[in-house]
């Protein structure tokens, strides 16, 4: 067959001849006869582990280097004898009653070993705080991210087909998308019970009512951010495997191993001790890789098939199915002395919970404490809650509510200063945390550097310049 | 990806015949990177791939006495290496620059382009300015036409049932005329366009008066659009700010863009407006210093 | 079909199904797992790979496509002795975190620096433009390139 280099009429050759001429190598390059290259491992040295200070010496990634090589190796890159492949049906609906799931087409297909179904799992529920998040769906689906039933096959293309002969018979529910709504009354409840609110907070301190009654000014607004998915460049993968004392070793991108080893006890009911969760080198995590997904699935499917399975994520099951940051809908009202001293803060989070709890208790928390900033507020009050809504799970990302209310505490504090006609910086200054200060929970907080970075980044910036 | 099965032809007559034989069952394969994307998602009724690029008539860029004779087959990193469409047709590299990144545009072809024909074709205005005529090929033979005639519609072309794109000529007297070429996208790389813009004239003898000037404008309609009006009102008007700012108006009348969660039909107005302006302002500029 | 290719400087061939991208062929039947996948369409360019001297994205290429071609991968880039300097100045520049955008981000810049010895910032940002990294923000990568460059070009003084 023709090959295009050689049927290129332009001075793409003068370019390969003149690229040529450019190459760097001056010893030509020994490739040894297997590939692909095995360099010898010498590691740089850190001084960093020597007796000496840690602080300003240089400590080279040890995993730079096999990084560089290409040789890292990722869960994907993993292969083992006889390993198939699974993928998980997701839910057609937002919010839906499973009637029936009919997998014997998908079965009858040749090269699929096994399918799954929620049914099957032993404890169908886990979760960090609340454990109401199932495997697999198997009576409501309450997101399209839902997985209702999995497929082991050969390879990955008969799994993906295979998905495609299970049949689902769904009853379409009402779904609730705007966490206002569903704080709402006429609201359908998500999981149940008589609100959809499944966790709160409540920070008080001092008297805010009494000190907006003697503020200057009082400020009210609301603010909201957005979903954001991780996008780690790896997509979630895991494999898993059982030997012959019945222990199940599972090797998996998941970040946190120890959890996730309660999770699958809990789930298989397995004693913790058949079980082995191997994490490697994570392609990215940022907070998505913190609870199981696939794992408990592959575990059965292995078992169900004899051979090792091995699932790795579509980029479209990323973004649907993987946890998301949680949308905040944050409304503040600040009370402000004319000079632009804070004197009160009332906040109320609603916290776009998603269909499962997931990490919202450490979210609701962490935002709930940093919700008024980081400034001397003697008058608080917080109250938080984190509402389902038939979305996207609403998990861990890295700030855990830290970026969402930094969003509206400092956008307020603009606004405070451009309508006092104060210089956005000495508002902060002149509020910001010191050594000693107390927060909203009234912990004394120490290695307070705020001013001084504040005022090292403005003399960095040209602050002053720019403002005359 | 579903099973499919792959050819490589060496003849423009092999691959015709190959697509003519297996029907709705078959398709052409260029560069790749719209098609196999479409394929993971759903391969439909496609069950062989022909692939085209190594076709000898296809390929190459040569100077020939008509013009400049561009394969279907060039990619965009083969045009942007090219020194004598560095030199002829600088618009033309400017819009292979804007496509994807370096690896797409090492695999995406000018063919590939045009045929997948999206109102945002990158390198489709400035074919459309510098009067780029494109070669069919087809059970029936060969044929030519100006390649404002090609785009039909959104993804819809003026080929017909197993017709390939073979060439596309940029006409001797486009060679070297001064142009320009502009695209605005939510990045700098990677992006879809909102808006591209390129535009192409001469001045006369005098220095000042505007000849055969071109504009032509993508994203903004269901085809990429030659603005006639615009550049009948150009025509022989002095090159001035005023006359530009004005054909700015008027290109913006002869667009049609839509609101999508892109951009408001509104942003892609304004944005029209200072691309007309800039495109025409800046060709003006090349053309008093050559 | 049976697919033939060099790849780093070495004859390689699989019996693979038409439909299988260069990708695939290079991760699973022939153990090259330095190129990844990240998205399977062409976006994030883990999967960069160059053949007959152009970086392309392997996920969008079929194996059948590249056959007869010399294709270079991360794994070709080192030798028993040496690493090549772009890997040098990214392990000692710190210039990657998770590692994963790494093969492609090397090869992304082995195909500029073997083109354009001394590229300007602009210039290694618009040829890695096609190369995601959601770690590091990308400075340092950039920076590398940059040490890379002048390393490779004193190598040849």
């Amino acid at each position: 067959m023709a090959t295009r280099t050689k049927d290129v009429q332009t001075d793409a050759d003068e370019l390969v001849t003149a690229r040529e001429a450019r190459a760097p190598a001056k010893q030509p390059l020994t490739l040894p006869a297997d590939d692909p290259v095995a360099f010898p491992l010498q590691l740089p040295e850190s001084k960093a582990r020597l007796q000496t200070p840690a602080v300003g010496q240089r400590a080279t990634r040890p995993d730079g280097r096999l990084h560089g090589l290409g040789q890292t190796q990722y869960i994907d890159d993993l292969t083992f004898p006889h390993m198939i492949h699974a993928k998980v049906l997701r839910s057609e609906h937002a919010h839906a009653r499973i009637v029936s799931i009919d997998t014997s087409s998908a079965e009858a297909m040749p090269g699929v070993l096994a399918t799954l179904t929620g049914k099957e799992i032993p404890r169908n529920s886990f979760g960090p705080t609340l454990q109401d998040q199932p495997v697999l769906a198997d009576d409501v689906v309450r997101h399209r991210g839902d997985g209702v039933a999995a497929v082991a096959a050969v390879t990955e293309q008969i799994a993906a087909d295979a998905l495609e002969k299970i049949k689902v018979e769904y009853e379409p529910l009402r779904p609730v998308f705007d966490p206002l709504e569903a704080l709402g009354d006429d609201a359908p409840r998500i999981h149940g019970g008589d609100t959809n609110i499944y966790a709160s907070k409540v920070i008080k301190k001092g008297d805010v009512e009494k000190a907006f009654a003697e503020s200057d000014h009082v400020f009210e607004r609301r603010y909201q951010t957005q979903m954001v998915e991780h996008v780690p460049l790896e997509p979630h993968a895991s494999i898993a495997s059982w030997d012959g004392n019945g222990r199940v070793s599972i090797w998996s991108s998941l970040g946190r191993i120890t959890l996730g080893r309660e999770d699958l006890a809990r789930t298989l009911e397995l004693p913790q001790s058949k079980i082995r969760l191997i994490g490697t080198i994570v392609g990215g995590n940022f907070g998505g890789k913190n609870e199981i997904t696939n794992e408990p699935i592959l575990a059965m499917l292995s078992r169900k098939t004899g051979r090792p399975v091995k699932s790795v994520f579509t980029r479209g099951d990323e973004f649907v199915s993987s946890t998301i940051r949680h949308p905040f809908t944050m409304d503040y009202k600040t009370g402000v002395m004319n000079d632009g001293t804070i004197i009160a803060r009332k906040i109320r989070i609603i916290l776009d919970g998603g269909a499962y709890c997931s990490w919202t208790g450490t979210t609701i928390g962490k935002g709930s404490i940093l919700a008024p900033g980081p400034y001397n507020i003697d008058n608080i009050h917080v109250e938080a809650y984190a509402v389902y809504t038939n979305k996207t799970t609403t998990g861990a990302m890295r700030g855990f509510g830290a970026p969402q209310v930094c969003f509206a505490y400092e956008s307020q504090m603009d606004e405070i200063a451009h309508k006092l006609g104060i210089d956005p910086l000495e508002i902060r200054l002149k509020n910001a945390f010191s050594e000693g200060s107390s927060s909203p929970t009234s912990q004394t907080l120490q290695a307070v550097a705020i001013k001084e970075s504040l005022n090292q980044a403005a003399q960095r910036f040209g602050w002053k310049e720019w403002q005359a | 990806m579903r099973p499919f099965d792959y050819i490589a032809p060496s003849s423009a007559q092999e691959a015709i015949a190959l697509l003519a034989e297996n029907g709705d069952s078959a398709c052409p394969l260029a560069g790749g990177t719209d098609l196999i994307v479409d394929l993971k998602h759903d391969a439909g009724t496609i069950n062989l791939l022909v692939d085209v690029s190594c076709i000898p008539e296809f390929r190459g860029i040569k100077e020939t006495p008509e013009g400049l004779r561009i394969g279907s087959m060039v990619t965009f990193g083969e045009i942007m290496a090219a020194d004598v469409c560095r030199e002829m047709t600088p618009a033309i590299v400017a819009g292979a620059h804007t496509i994807g990144a370096v690896q797409t545009r090492n695999l995406g072809t000018v063919g590939g382009n045009l045929v997948t024909c999206v109102p945002s074709a990158d390198i489709a205005p400035s074919l459309l300015v510098l009067d780029a005529r494109v070669t069919i090929t087809g059970p029936d033979g060969s044929r030519e036409i100006p390649i404002e005639e090609f785009f039909v519609g959104p993804r819809k072309t003026s080929l017909q049932p197993n017709e390939l794109l073979e060439s596309i000529l940029i006409p001797q007297d486009a060679l070297g005329k001064p142009s320009k070429f502009l695209k605005h996208g939510l990045r700098k790389g990677q992006a879809l366009a909102l808006v591209n813009a390129a535009a192409s004239l001469r001045l006369d003898t005098d220095g000042e008066t505007l000849v055969e000037p071109r504009l032509a404008l993508g994203a903004v309609a269901p085809v990429p659009l030659r603005a006639i009006e615009t550049e009948a009102f150009l025509a022989g008007k002095p090159a001035t700010d005023a006359v530009i700012a004005e054909a700015a108006e008027i290109a913006v009348t002869e667009a049609k863009p839509i609101d999508d969660f892109r951009a408001s039909a509104d942003y892609r107005r304004q944005i029209i407006r200072t691309f007309a302006k800039r495109v025409l302002t800046r060709s003006v500029e090349i053309a008093k210093t050559t | 079909m049976m697919v033939q290719l060099t790849i780093n400087g070495e004859l390689k061939q699989a019996d693979v199904p038409p439909e299988t991208t260069l990708l695939k062929m290079l991760r699973e039947y022939l153990n090259l797992t330095g190129a990844k996948l990240g998205c399977d369409v062409g976006d994030c360019g883990t999967c960069t790979v160059i053949v007959d001297g152009e970086s392309v994205n392997s996920c969008l290429m079929l194996a059948a496509r590249a056959a007869g071609s010399e294709i270079t991968t991360i794994e070709g880039l080192a030798n028993a002795q040496q690493l090549h300097p772009i890997q040098q100045s990214f392990e000692e520049l710190g210039a990657l975190q998770c590692g994963f955008c790494g093969p492609g981000m090397i090869m992304s810049a082995k195909n500029l620096l073997d083109k354009n010895p001394e590229p300007s910032n602009a210039e290694i940002r618009d040829a890695l433009s096609g190369n995601l990294c959601r770690c590091t923000g990308y400075t340092k990568i950039i920076e590398a390139v940059a040490d890379a460059g002048q390393a490779m070009n004193s190598a040849e003084a």
